[in-house]
């Protein structure tokens, strides 16, 4: 993967940025910080995988802000000011997301710099400001932190009007640990478990980046047998993950059989993850240089008869699914988030594909040779359980096709790395994890230790997304469109 | 509908019969010490390795004298330890039944050492709940832990069939299913909503992050496990735990651990 690494002027910054954005159609992949005293934009060709890494140095902790032109740039913005206290100048709506009231107001947890520092307008000064929409018969219901479910924390405020949602605000960071900062904490080599520990469902992609972004510090290629053992991981866990939010959007509207049908063979993925890697959700295995342990070719065989089965179970059961009348009428219509506003907000992950963006951070991976999209256009409920469906069955052939080779082939699956990291290295990683784009960018101090780690998960992008397809819809609906973004709160928090 | 009823019929009962089996061969379950000597100060790899410093070595004037202790409820199951372990002192263990009522019981100590920890334990008083719980489930975590617990309840593995079911209001639940390590913001959430429970009622801290804090442990948002905020009964180790090690701690709740039967 190509980086290239350059410094812009903050008085450039906003019309270079603007104009790479949209003109050449590159991405925002991540807006962050160092210490609080320079700015860092990783921008990302969709078409190639080039990113560049754009350094801004700031005189003062103010900075104008992106988001009145590229929306997209506007959560990122946010999570900047609560962990940083810089402040973009005429943000639509600055607020915290991260830390909450317990915190004191002059916390700025990433915030190392030194030298004068007058604290900013408080991210989280006194109570937390709901929207508040106003006018006849509105009124609200809040949701959370702790759901009636089995899920992780955060706070719905809905405004309604009779049974339709006129504004949905989502509260997160109940669940901000602080794993950006414990990274820079411990050793690199013990970094790994930390990254998978972010949103351990998503371990898999958490690893695969965390180990790329290492490996890009020390410009180096792993074996190819370990890029094929984390293609698998990769696409072992996705299927589970897919399999698992096909069987909940069942649940949520109570198609039960089809529920229950869904978690028995998301069991099968499980299996396959544990004959891979010894965990059902592959934790501890993927690790910069390559991966733990080798694969036998007796483990290889045993899991390509879980593919086999899966291979049998999945067409008839996700037909079941999808030609259901019950599922047709609840699903389609329902949750509509529009081409433009996906564009907008730069969706990603299957909901992005389900509202006709067409990005997938594997089309420009050299592991991933003849990828095809899974493309809907309607971005609705129904064309994201589209979406995975599609997915589902293609990462399956790209499973059998990566277990041929494997058993075709023998070599070295681990590469070892120097004890220490290049001094003031750079690293970035883009995976795309079942969410969509993971991005991560790594930065070593003059002792080759880490000074700055940071995550960009995909929900940081489509949490927006969620809010947009609430609104005009029933509040019973709202489970269900949740479901359909299967979003994390983890990998936002940190 | 008549292809559903076919496609169902022909799966029949899925469910696993017997209580508890061991983990597969496959699965590198928890560490646990085999009781084989360690070379103490010469070799210390594990504890050198240990993501979350859950193993302390404490030497002796020699070898017989040398001890390991073992903290599962610190333990996030990354199989280093043994992996490195030249004198097989610390091997995998396959018995999901990884529950403790106290975190001190979760210290594996290779015999003549002892280890007190200050976690605050639960309620000594005769068990009231023997036969059936309800359940409500706060994550403060990553998630896998909630989705181990979800999977507890899948036809696989199916709790209900223990007389264990989850419930959406603390109103109505008898037990605290914790998961995660329980930061700041969740501090006070998580304290609402015990309050919220009628007595008696328990608490099950599940997973490592839940036990001890794990990876998270002494960062700002101190996230140090649920027994730094509530009195816990049972704690259960892992990261995350298997859905039988979860059924196993909801089981000795119950004063019903049960036996492990033989993968056939
Ligand atoms: S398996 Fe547990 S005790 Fe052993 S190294 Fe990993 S975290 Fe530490
Ligand atoms: S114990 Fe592991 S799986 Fe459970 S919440 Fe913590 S990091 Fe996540």
């Amino acid at each position: 993967m190509k980086i290239a690494h350059s410094r812009l002027e903050l008085n450039n910054r906003h019309s270079t940025i603007n104009k790479l954005v949209k003109e050449d159609g590159m991405r925002i992949g991540l807006i962050s910080s160092i210490d609080g005293s320079q700015l860092l934009t990783v921008l990302i060709d969709p078409k190639n995988g080039e990113l560049q890494i754009f350094e801004t140095s700031l005189e003062s902790h103010h900075y104008p802000s992106l988001s009145r032109c590229l929306p997209s740039a506007h959560w990122q913005e946010r999570i900047v000011w609560n962990m940083f206290g810089l402040v973009p100048e005429e943000h639509p709506r600055l607020k915290q997301v991260l830390l909450h009231e317990p915190y004191s107001a002059d916390f700025f947890p990433l915030r190392t710099v030194s030298g004068p520092f007058e604290v900013p307008e408080r991210p989280h000064q006194g109570q937390y400001q709901f929207l508040e929409v106003k006018g006849d018969g509105v009124y609200e219901i809040p949701v959370g932190p702790i759901h009636a479910g089995i899920i992780e924390p955060g706070h719905f405020r809905f405004s309604c009007l009779g049974e339709v949602i006129v504004n949905l605000e989502i509260r997160l960071g109940y669940v901000h640990r602080g794993v950006e900062k414990r990274l820079t904490e411990v050793n690199w080599r013990k970094g790994r478990f930390i990254a998978e520990s972010a949103a351990s469902d998503s371990s898999t992609a958490y690893a695969i980046g965390f180990a790329e972004c290492i490996e890009s510090m020390f410009s180096l290629e792993v074996p190819h047998r370990a890029r094929l053992l984390r293609v698998l991981a990769l696409e072992v866990e996705r299927v589970g993950m897919h399999l698992a939010d096909l069987g909940g959007l069942a649940g949520d509207i109570g198609f039960l059989a089809a529920a229950s049908s869904f978690q028995r063979i998301r069991g099968i993925a499980f299996r396959m993850a544990e004959l891979l890697t010894g965990q059902r959700f592959l934790r501890a295995f993927i690790c910069p240089g390559g991966v733990v342990r080798d694969v036998s070719t007796a483990m290889l065989k045993d899991i390509s008869a879980s593919v086999s089965k899966l291979q049998t179970e999945i067409p008839v059961l996700t037909e079941m699914l999808l030609e259901n009348q019950g599922v047709n009428d609840r699903m389609r219509g329902v949750g509509r988030v529009s081409h433009w506003l996906a564009l907008d907000f730069a969706l990603v992950g299957p909901s992005g594909r389900a509202s006709g963006i067409e990005y997938d951070a594997r089309q420009f991976h050299p592991d991933y040779p003849d990828f095809e999209l899974a493309l809907q256009t309607e971005g609705d409920v129904y064309s994201r359980a589209v979406v995975r469906a599609i997915e589902v069955q293609k990462s399956i052939s790209i499973i059998e096709s990566v277990l041929d080779k494997l058993c075709n082939e023998e070599s070295q699956f681990f590469l070892q790395l120097p004890e220490d990291l290049p001094p003031n290295a750079i690293g970035c990683s883009v995976v795309e994890g079942h969410r969509g784009e993971l991005v991560q960018l790594a930065l070593s101090d003059q002792s080759g230790r880490i000074k700055r780690y940071c995550f960009k998960d995909a929900s940081v992008n489509n949490w927006t997304a969620l809010a947009i397809a609430a609104r005009n819809n029933l509040v019973a609906d709202f489970p269900l469109c949740n479901k359909s973004f299967a979003l994390a709160y983890s990998g936002h928090d940190l | 509908m008549l292809k559903l009823l076919t496609y169902l019929l022909r799966n029949g009962v899925v469910t696993q019969t017997e209580a508890m089996l061991p983990l597969s061969e496959a699965s590198l379950g928890m560490p646990q010490l085999s009781g084989a000597a360690c070379l103490g100060e010469s070799c210390k790899l594990c504890r050198d390795a240990c993501p979350t410093d859950a193993i302390n070595i404490v030497d002796g004037s020699s070898i017989s004298k040398t001890f390991i202790s073992l903290d599962r409820g610190a333990c996030i199951n990354c199989s280093l330890c043994i992996d490195l372990c030249p004198t097989k002192s610390i091997v995998s263990d396959r018995d999901p039944r990884t529950a403790a009522r106290t975190r001190d019981e979760l210290v594996l100590n290779s015999p003549g050492t002892s280890q007190h920890s200050s976690a605050q334990t639960g309620s000594t008083s005769a068990n009231p709940f023997k036969r059936s719980i309800a359940c409500r489930v706060v994550s403060t975590g990553c998630s896998a832990c909630d989705q181990e617990i979800s999977a507890a309840a899948n036809p696989i593995f199916d709790m209900e069939r223990f007389g264990v079911h989850v419930v959406a209001s603390p109103r109505f639940a008898d037990v605290l299913l914790v998961t995660g390590p329980v930061p700041k913001a969740m501090h006070d959430p998580l304290k609402r909503c015990y309050e919220a429970m009628a007595e008696p009622r328990r608490v099950i801290a599940v997973g490592t992050c839940a036990s001890s804090g794990g990876v998270h442990r002494d960062s700002y948002s101190e996230a140090n496990g649920v027994s730094d905020i509530l009195p816990v009964d049972v704690f259960i180790p892992g990261c995350p735990p298997h859905p039988m090690s979860i059924i196993a701690g909801l089981m000795l709740l119950m004063d019903r651990l049960p036996v492990l039967s033989d993968r056939k």
